[in-house]
């Protein structure tokens, strides 16, 4: 029996994933170390700036016990960087994620966290929400990392009301795109089409269309995809036959 | 394909062109004449799983019973307008299973071009499918959006379904996250 639940994760889903991302708070009060399954958060001493889960960030936040510091990518200019990027720059394209995590050596070198011999982090390791995450990049949760600092903290966020314009422009902007997908399988499914930097709650917006789209592409195709394979395997028996009279030439 | 496949069930009953190449008896009720014989050369509508049995059944070398022809659905007239401007057709007029009875003729007869218009159309459709299920909620094409999607067929409206639950359910949520 089939599960009764549409392929892919659901938006509340996605939402609970993103919760695990760290995030900068700026605490008000103490709060000691609590042990948790995902590990122990840090100390809480105000004003030192720690990175907590987005849940925990959220949680005290609503208790008036901390203020979040939004990730720099939230800030009105990188939003609007993103959109002359995703406009202007490379229309059919999409932003890239942020680069691998660097970290300053001694030397004054940066070298990547993912070096190779260590463990490889991904999301939501990789700290992509703090407040040291790079600017001019949005990282894979950020639509709905985006959506619940809005609705619950948008006191700390610079400028909301500019940021919300701009995050629905680019929403609009990156929806526009993945509805352009099904027109470029027109010609053929001659490539693969890209998915980089596709946040997890536009994916889960456009899974059904894309893979209903392709679905009906590959249907339309079968019978002629099963004759062109028949052709190939015919071509290629009939080279194999030819392989084997030579050998057999050789052979006397 | 699924036993159980509504869609597919359909599809097997839309009627199809063919013609009888033998003379049968007691079958004149098929072309509307139960006291005469079935002649050959009558061109009779049978449905698909019918058609296709009888044409693809032949005893020995003998010829099969039947020869179907391609269904006015998918002749030259729609087509060529389908390779126009395949928006501007609305496909349900056509036949509410297009897709479905395309993809079984394609795999009777070797139609090249056939395949290549319906998978033009079908990409095609598809984009602006995505845009009204995106809009739906909105309201906002007004009358156009009303005559496209009256137009949508069977694999269409499914898809339209599909996409709009996607859109539906990112703006349940972003509402919920607000509360």
């Amino acid at each position: 029996m089939a599960s009764p639940l549409p392929p892919g994760l659901a938006p509340s889903e996605i939402a609970f994933l993103c919760e695990m991302e760290l995030i900068t708070i700026v605490p008000r009060q103490k709060l000691e170390s609590i042990d948790l399954l995902s590990g122990t958060t840090p100390t809480l001493r105000p004003p030192r700036r720690e990175n907590v889960p987005l849940w925990l960030a959220l949680l005290l936040k609503k208790q008036r016990r901390a203020n979040i510091v939004p990730p720099p990518w939230l800030h009105p200019d990188s939003l609007q960087d993103i959109i002359h990027f995703e406009t202007k720059i490379n229309p059919e394209g999409w932003a890239p994620p942020p680069p691998p995590s660097a970290r300053a050596d001694g030397r004054g070198n940066a070298q990547r966290t993912n070096r190779p011999g260590t463990t490889p982090l991904s999301a939501p390791f990789l700290s992509s929400c703090t407040s040291d995450a790079p600017t001019g990049a949005i990282p894979y949760h950020w639509f709905e990392l985006a959506e619940m600092l809005l609705a619950h903290a948008a006191d700390d966020v610079t400028s909301s009301a500019e940021v919300r314009g701009l995050l629905r422009d680019l929403q609009e902007v990156r929806s526009a795109k993945l509805r352009a997908i099904p027109a470029q399988l027109e010609a053929g499914i001659d490539g693969v089409m890209s998915l980089r930097g596709v946040g997890a709650m536009e994916l889960a917006e456009s899974r059904g269309l894309i893979s209903g789209v392709i679905e009906g592409v590959r249907k339309i195709g079968a019978s002629a995809e099963l004759s062109r394979r028949e052709e190939e395997e015919q071509r290629g028996d009939a080279d194999m036959d030819n392989e084997a009279s030579d050998d057999d030439g050789m052979g006397f | 394909m699924s036993y159980y496949d509504v869609d597919a069930i359909l599809t097997d009953g839309e009627k199809v062109p063919c013609t009888f190449e033998l003379e049968v008896p007691y079958l004149g009720h098929l072309n509307n004449a139960p006291s005469q014989v079935l002649k050959p050369g009558t061109p009779l509508t049978l449905p698909l799983w019918l058609a296709e049995l009888l044409a693809l059944a032949s005893s020995g070398d003998s010829s099969p019973p039947l020869t179907l022809n391609i269904p006015p659905c998918l002749g030259t007239a729609v087509l060529s307008a389908l390779k126009a401007d395949p928006r501007a057709v609305p496909l349900r007029d056509q036949s509410v299973h297009l897709y479905g009875v395309g993809v079984r003729m394609l795999d009777l007869f070797d139609e090249k071009e056939l395949s290549e218009v319906l998978r033009r159309t079908w990409t095609v459709r598809a984009g602006d499918v995505g845009l009204h299920a995106r809009k739906a909620d909105e309201g906002g094409l007004g009358g156009q959006q009303e005559e496209f999607l009256r137009g949508l067929e069977e694999w269409e409206r499914k898809l339209f379904r599909r996409a709009h639950e996607g859109v539906k359910g990112a703006k349940e949520w972003t509402e919920r996250v607000k509360k």
